[in-house]
Parts: structure tokens; sequence; C-alpha cells
């Protein structure tokens, strides 16, 4: 009844989302249409055995909701953990783990959160998710690419393309049934099961939740002359997204009522998150340098104006004091200088970077949005909103960086924000692509783009992994663990690197050792 | 205290103590005992201003002292000056604990409609808030004040029970050198050992403003964070061999931070304004670097238009970020009609655009992050990540002291 597992989300002080998929018959597969109402019941107690019930109810789903359900439960205590299940009849689910945020005017000495992007089922096994389900954390932030719309070995593991374990539907998703079976195939992988059902999500999506390098009328990978319009297509995919995962869209849990994904969550006077969208407002197409001949132009929005306004107006009149902002593209400027032309095959290919006679931009980031990204600097430093920390997926790397107002004064320019950026869980990385074993040509790529872009600090084109994020009123630390074989259900995880925020610092710095069991 | 008391107190009786590096000249209240001052509570606070340091200036690297007091003491990561920020308004703020529409002083400079003239908010008289430097005064306890710059001492005059003038001070800067206000401040707590001593440390601030390497090269502003340091590193460290250290606080904070502008990068209302026909003439603006305070001066009925106007034309000028009226930013009366900010990166110059030449700028919302932290054998360490403010000195100090709240009650609050 329950194969596709239970999931918690959007957490508030007193209220999350609970999540579920049933299965009442046999047709009732996911995108199939087929299947009738069924009434689920739902409960939340405080104790794993779930004796002590503080909130129940019964919910009805069919195929018309390709029979997800979603609850957005209220009422709760700020700062707690509870555990929750479903049931159909007699059959109940497994018992999930969730965690509600800390009042608005809590004092929180620490928050933990789980920081992922980037999982092509293709490409590998989901271990980092079965990994990052061992740490103790309030929740998960998903900065983008949970899934991925291509067909099977067109975009798997590796320079031979190998195809780990096979899409469902094996064609590229295009239609709503598409998108609600590539989800259910998703939400069958164990490791990702577990961790939904340990801890909340916090999701945000990028550009493979519906195309490639999507934009506001279009996508690089979306074809209108065989492949319909590219609303229709979007429509699908965000309905599909709102059905099968845990997340609020435009501030409810309804199914359908709305796809404004930008949102906020406060933690206390610890934190505020604000994740973005930058799929659904952007104006112009990402893509390569050379499809965006003028990469600074006023006109090109990423964010838009209505979402950049939220945003700033959400910076400067906060009561928190860490400004977490999930940011499904990185927004640290990236020059590439000249490389052999191997190597800048392999990164146009892997990061969307392309070097052009020594000067490169990963246009589909904020570098193609040049006027929004100084819009959003100047601003921090305009009102000087301190402790501004961007969390960043999409690049398959990892990242730390400091956000100066003027790069090319850098380090001398003033700093204004800082920037963490997570590795993929399985999508390929430029040693991948490369065909190289770890930390030999990728290690060249990394030193050339330290002594480009001085602001940016710490650089790991090789690792398949999680972070962690551990904020305290002192500092905000980031572990990065890798896994050590994304093709092997049984992989281990190692501790990498750790970079911290010194509060009020505005930069980055390496940190000796991961935050936990720090004091 | 009342004001009739204030003004029968000596300005300077020219107690001279000695101290080490030379004479040092402090004056204070008549009568007031010169050794090992009165024994109402053993314990005792120290108000240490770093005037503009920026709070990214602390780090282990350049400021080595301050940043270890700050990791071992209670830290306040997330604090900020109040508008406007500049040196007068937060120093009262400091010490009254309440909003300028209650405390009297909105800027360092406004139009003052009695005399038909900008001025710098730098009387005595100007404050209209008991502070907490008399207040503690009436329940007994002793004050002193070390202040290294000349507006500073004279706007709180003679309210503390100790003063020190600021001396030698240099001439470009008009302050006092942080050496010689550490030796008065040293001076001070032998001779005399007030239950509390608020202090401004002026050096940082200064080469700040006139530091002409650049924005970004900053090297008297580096120098000077360098030294600065080591005087409180120093000082904190004799302190903790003192007999009361175990109930002694120090805290530490800045009034406002510290922003710069390329010369290009200026604003001149008045030259936005000129040739306006609802605006020409019709606003008094005084220049507080970061923030422009204008005061409409026109006839009564046009005010309205003018005010509308002003706003509108101040919105298009390059370089202004916002415009506020003042009962928005609780300045009160005394700070006129408007208030303009100017974004990061620019600095006003009124009503000459060759008046403010100088780099280093605050007063504008860019400048309002601030340090702040307490330390001392007092002091439990913490990090703690509320909005804490220039304003919450004098109910922390109060506190300290049991000090009830003033009539009205503070703006601030404590943060011990």
């Amino acid at each position: 009844m329950f194969q596709h597992g239970i999931a918690s989300g959007d957490p508030l002080p007193t209220a999350v989302v609970l999540w579920t998929r049933v299965s009442p018959t046999k047709e009732a597969t996911p995108g199939s249409g087929r299947g009738p109402r069924t009434t689920v019941r739902w409960t939340v107690a405080t104790d794993a055995r779930m004796r002590s019930v503080v909130s129940s109810g019964t919910t009805t789903t069919t195929a018309a909701l390709d029979h997800t359900v979603k609850v957005d439960v209220r009422g709760l205590r700020p700062a707690t953990t509870y555990h929750y299940r479903f049931s159909v009849g007699k059959v109940t689910s497994a018992v999930g783990t969730t965690r509600t945020a800390p009042a608005p005017t809590a004092r929180p000495a620490r928050l933990r959160f789980g920081v992922v992007s980037c999982a092509n089922y293709e490409a590998g096994f989901f271990s980092a998710y079965r990994h990052l389900a061992g740490h103790r954390l309030d929740a998960v932030l998903h900065l983008g690419d949970y899934l991925y719309e291509y067909a099977t070995g067109t975009y798997a593991m590796g320079q031979a393309n190998a195809v780990v374990r096979k899409n469902d539907p094996p064609h590229e998703i295009v239609t709503l049934s598409d998108y609600r079976r590539r989800h259910a195939l998703y939400k069958r992988d164990p490791d990702l099961q577990a961790l939904h059902r340990r801890v909340p999500f916090i999701c945000t999506w990028d550009d493979h939740e519906s195309a490639n390098d999507a934009f506001s009328t279009g996508a690089e990978n979306h074809d209108p002359a065989t492949q319909g319009s590219w609303s229709a297509r979007r429509r699908a995919a965000y309905r599909a997204y709102d059905e099968w995962m845990p997340v609020r869209l435009s501030g409810t849990a309804k199914v359908g009522d709305g796809s404004q994904i930008y949102r906020r969550f406060t933690f206390g006077r610890l934190a505020e998150l604000s994740m973005l969208d930058l799929r659904t407002y952007r104006n112009a197409p990402g893509g390569t340098f050379t499809q965006v001949p003028n990469r600074d132009a006023a006109s090109r929005s990423i964010a838009g104006p209505e979402q950049l306004g939220w945003l700033e107006k959400g910076l400067a009149t906060t009561e928190s004091q860490w400004k977490l902002v999930g940011n499904p593209v990185m927004i640290a400027p990236v020059r590439v200088p000249p490389l052999p032309n191997r190597i800048r095959d392999a990164i146009e290919d892997t990061e969307g970077l392309l070097p052009a006679e020594g000067v490169a931009y990963n246009t589909d980031q904020w570098d193609g949005y040049t006027a929004e990204r100084r819009r959003v600097l100047e601003f921090l430093a305009d009102h000087n909103v301190t402790d501004t920390v961007f969390l960043t997926g999409d690049i398959h790397s990892g990242w730390a960086c400091d956000l100066p107002t003027n790069a090319g004064l850098y380090p001398l320019s003033t700093t204004v924000a800082t920037e963490l950026v997570c590795t993929s869980v399985t999508s390929n990385n430029l040693k991948d692509i490369l065909g190289v074993p770890p930390r030999t040509l990728s290690t060249l790529v990394e030193t050339a783009i330290f002594g480009a872009n001085r602001h940016v600090r710490y650089l790991d084109f090789d690792s398949h992994g999680y972070s962690i994020l551990d904020v305290t009123p002192a500092r905000i630390q980031m572990d990065w663990y890798a896994i050590s074989d994304r093709a092997r259900k049984d992989a281990t995880s190692q501790w990498v690197q750790s970079w911290e925020v010194p509060a009020s610092s505005q930069r980055v710095r390496q940190a000796q050792r991961p935050s936990e069991g720090a004091a | 205290m009342s004001g009739q008391e204030v003004s029968r107190v000596t300005r300077r009786t020219l107690l001279k103590g000695a101290a080490a590096g030379g004479a040092v000249v402090l004056s204070g209240v008549a009568g007031a005992p010169w050794a090992q001052g009165a024994s109402v509570s053993d314990r005792r606070v120290y108000v240490l201003v770093i005037d503009g340091c920026r709070p990214d200036e602390i780090t282990p690297e350049s400021t080595p002292n301050l940043h270890r007091l700050r990791t071992a003491g209670r830290w306040f990561p997330n604090a900020r000056a109040m508008p406007i920020a500049e040196t007068l308004p937060n120093h009262v703020m400091m010490m009254t604990g309440v909003r300028p529409d209650r405390g009297g002083v909105p800027a360092n400079s406004v139009y003052d409609r009695a005399t038909g003239a900008v001025r710098e908010v730098g009387e005595s008289t100007d404050i209209t808030f008991p502070t907490i430097l008399e207040r503690l005064r009436e329940r007994k306890l002793t004050t002193g004040t070390v202040l290294s710059k000349d507006y500073l001492f004279s706007v709180f005059g003679t309210r503390a029970t100790y003063r020190w003038e600021p001396f030698p001070l240099l001439p470009v800067t008009d302050h006092a050198l942080d050496q010689f206000t550490m030796s008065a401040l040293r001076a001070m707590i032998m001779r005399a050992d007030p239950h509390m001593v608020f202090a401004n440390f002026g050096d940082i601030d200064r080469f700040g403003h006139s530091d002409l390497t650049g924005p970004n090269v900053q090297v008297l502003r580096r120098t000077a964070l360098a030294s600065t340091d080591a005087h409180i590193g120093q000082f904190v460290t004799w302190l903790s061999t003192r007999p009361r250290w175990s109930s002694t606080t120090v805290m530490v904070l800045a009034d406002h931070s510290m922003d710069w502008s390329q010369p290009d990068r200026f604003i001149s209302l008045t030259k936005a304004f000129a040739g306006n026909p609802v605006l020409s003439g019709a606003f008094a603006i005084a220049d507080n670097g970061g923030a422009d305070v204008l005061t409409y001066i026109g006839p009564a009925a046009r005010r309205d238009a003018a005010i509308a106007e002003a706003r509108r034309v101040a919105a298009g000028v390059p370089g202004v970020l916002s415009t506020r009226t003042t009962a928005e930013l609780r300045l009160g009366a005394k700070a006129g009609d408007l208030v303009v900010f100017c974004k990061s990166g620019y600095r006003f110059s009124d009503p000459q655009v060759f008046s403010n030449p100088i780099p280093g700028n605050h007063g504008h919302p860019a400048t309002e992050a601030i340090p702040f932290f307490l330390t001392g054998g007092a002091v439990r360490p913490a990090v703690l990540s509320d909005r804490a403010a220039t304003l919450d000195v004098a109910p922390s100090v109060g506190a300290i002291f049991g000090l009830p709240a003033p009539r009205g009650g503070y703006d601030g609050v404590s943060r011990v």
C-alpha cells in the first residue's frame, strides 16, 4: 500500500506537511490515472510507538491526485520532534519522524541541516541520502535537481554514460503521466525513502524537475516541434511536483492551487531561510556563453522583480541573525582562465562553463544575469545586511566562496555575504566526464580557478555526497562528505573538508574538523 | 540630578593625577572623593566605544586582542547602531537608553531654527533625558567620562562625577590619540576608581575618515586598528589584575561602522534642488556624511507639497538609497523633517560639492552593523543572536547596578 514511502516537509513552528502515496489496487500505478478513491488516516504522536497521539484525521485521495496524500498538520508545538504514520484500513505505513521549527522568538543554540542536490537515478545509487539519514538533523535542504528528466542512457554515469539503474519511464518525461512515473521511481529508492522517513525536507526545484536549463518560456532540453508547448510541459512538471513532494506551493499543501515555490522559513532568532525559484521567472535562457551575447543586460532577469523584492524585504527586515538563502544556482562570479581543450570541453559538458579564449562564465548561473546579481549584492551592502549565506546546488561540485561587491578588487573589496555549494548526490562531476581518477586533472582546473577567482576559497570537482550545515550564533559551518562509489549500493561515506563563516565576518575560512561532536 | 545641580558643578577643577606617560588632567564634581572612591558597590563597569569600528574588522589576524575578548565574552554578532549612525546620537543613546525623540540628539549636525544656521548637536543642553551618568550619581555611585573627541566631551558636559577633557587634540582629526585616551582612562581608575566609566577611542574612526590611501588599501585605518586593539588588550589585562576583577564588566562596542566612497561618488541635494521652484531655498540641509538632514524653512502653507517634492527629487538622485521622515526614525523635532540616506559607496556633500571631500563616511544604513560584546570577570561567555543596539548600554549598566528604569522606561533593553 505504501510502497512509495512517507515523507514530511516545510516545517513551521506549529505545522508540518506529511506526505505519502497509496497503491489501493494493482491498477493504481503512478501516472496510470486509474484506481479507486481511497480514504487515508494520518496520525501524529510524540512517541515512536504512536501511543501519545496529538493529532489525527482522515483524508481522501483519488487517481486525479495520482493517489498521493498531503496533509498540513497544524496545532503542533514548536521545536518538537514528532512521529507520524498513515493507514488505509488495517494497513499502516512505517512510522516517520519529523520536527517543527522553533518559535519565531526562540533562541535555539544550534540548528543542523542536511544539504543536497543533483540526484541522477541512472548515474548511481543514492548512498549519500542513506548516510545523511544517520546524522542528527533538523531538516534537509534540497536545492534542486531532485530528479532528472532524461531518457534512459542519455545522461547516466561517467564518460561511458553507463546506466547504473534504468529510468522509468524509459523515455524523456514530457507529460503529466511521465513526470508522475519518474517521481514514483525516485520515491521507490530505499535510501531516499530512509531519509524522507527520518527528517523533514525543505525543497526547491532547479531545472531538471522540468527540463534542462529551463527558463520562463522554454528550456534547452525542450523542442516545441516534437514535445508540444513548453507551458504545458512545465505545468505537468509542476503539477507532479506538487503531488509528489512534501512542499507547500503558493503557501498551501493543497494540490493544484498554485505553483509559487519561493517561500521563507524562520528558525527563531537564529536563522531565516529564503528558498528561491530561479527557473520560473527567468526571462531569458542561460545556457552557454555563445547563447548569451549580453549577459550583463539590465533586462536579463533570473529571479524576477517580484521574487527579488520579496527576497530583499526579507533580508532587510528579519529579526533572525543568519540569513540563509536556498539558491539553486551559484551566485559567486566564476571566471575560467584558458585551459586545454579536453578539459575545457569537459567543464562545458559538466558544469555549463564555457571558456571563451580565457574568459568564461557559467551563464546559466547568476553569472548570466549580472545586473540582478549586482542588485542583490549592493542591496546587502546598502542595508548592511550581515551574516547572509547562499546555499547552493546545481554545479556537481563543492565550493566555499566569499561574495565581494567588487570581485576584481578582492580581497581588498568589501565582502557582503558568502556562498557554500554542495556536491551532487550522483550526477557527473568533472572527473567523471574526463574519465580520470580523483585528484588528478581536476586539481589543475581547481588551481586555475583559484588563480582567477581569489574569492573562491574551496573547490572540489571530484566528490559525490552530501553536506551538513551546522548553525550556531557564533558561526555557520558546512561539512562536506563524500561517498566512496556511486555505482555501489553499499558505498561508504567519508568526511572531506569543512569551512565555516564566523558571525559578522562575511568570510569563509577552513575549519579543522566536522561539526558533529563539536561543543 | 537636576539641571541646576549640573550647572553648579565646577566644569574643570583641574585636579591632576599622575599617570603612566605623563600628567593627565582630570576634573571632577566639587567634593568628589579622589582616592579609591565610594564603597557603595564593588561592581565596576567600563563602557569602551571603539569609534567607527566595523564588526568584520575584528579578526584573529588584525585585532587579536579584541577577537580573544569577544570569543571569551558575551557577544552579540547581530548588533546595530541606531539611526542616524553618527557619533553624537549613538553615544547619547548609549548613555540615555532612549531614542532621539526623547534623548534630544538626533544627528551630529542639524539646522537650528532659533539661530537659522546648521550647527553641531554638541552642547550639554542638547541632551534632554537623564543619562546613566547622572542617574548612578543619584544613587551615590561615581561615574567617569574619558572621551577622545571634543564634541563628545562637550555634549556630556559635567554629567559624570569625573571627566577628562581630551588633550592634546590632533589638528586635522580634532581628537586625542588613543594612547592619550587610554592613559587618561587608567589615571582616572587609579585616582578615583569610578563605579562606571564611559570611554571613547577615536583613532579608528578618525583615521578611517581621512585615510587617503583609498577605500581598499586603508593603511592608516589598519594601523589604527592594530594600535587600538593593543591598547584595549593591555587595558583589560591590567584590569584583570585589579582587586575587583570578579565584579567587573567591560562593554565593548562601536557607535557606528564606516563606509568609503570614491572621490566622484558624492551627492549634493543642494544642487539637485536648485532650479526647482518648489524646492529652491525651501530646505536647510545639514550634512551628516551618509545622511542629509533636511529642515523645511519655507512658508507653512507649502510645507506638505515641498516635502513630497523633496522626496520625489531625492529619490531620483544617483546614489540616494531612501528618504525617511524624522517621525519614522523617531528623531524628534530637532532633526527637521526628512532624512535622506545614501547607498554604500557614496557620501553627501552639502551645501557645496566640495563641502565633504573625505572618503570615509557613516550615518547611512550601510554603517549600522557594529561590534558589541561584554567581557570581564563578571561576564559569562555566550554568543547571542539578539539584535542588540547602542540603546542597550544604559539599560545594561542600570541592570548591573540595580537601577530602576527611568520615567517612561528605556527604549533599549538590558543585555546582561
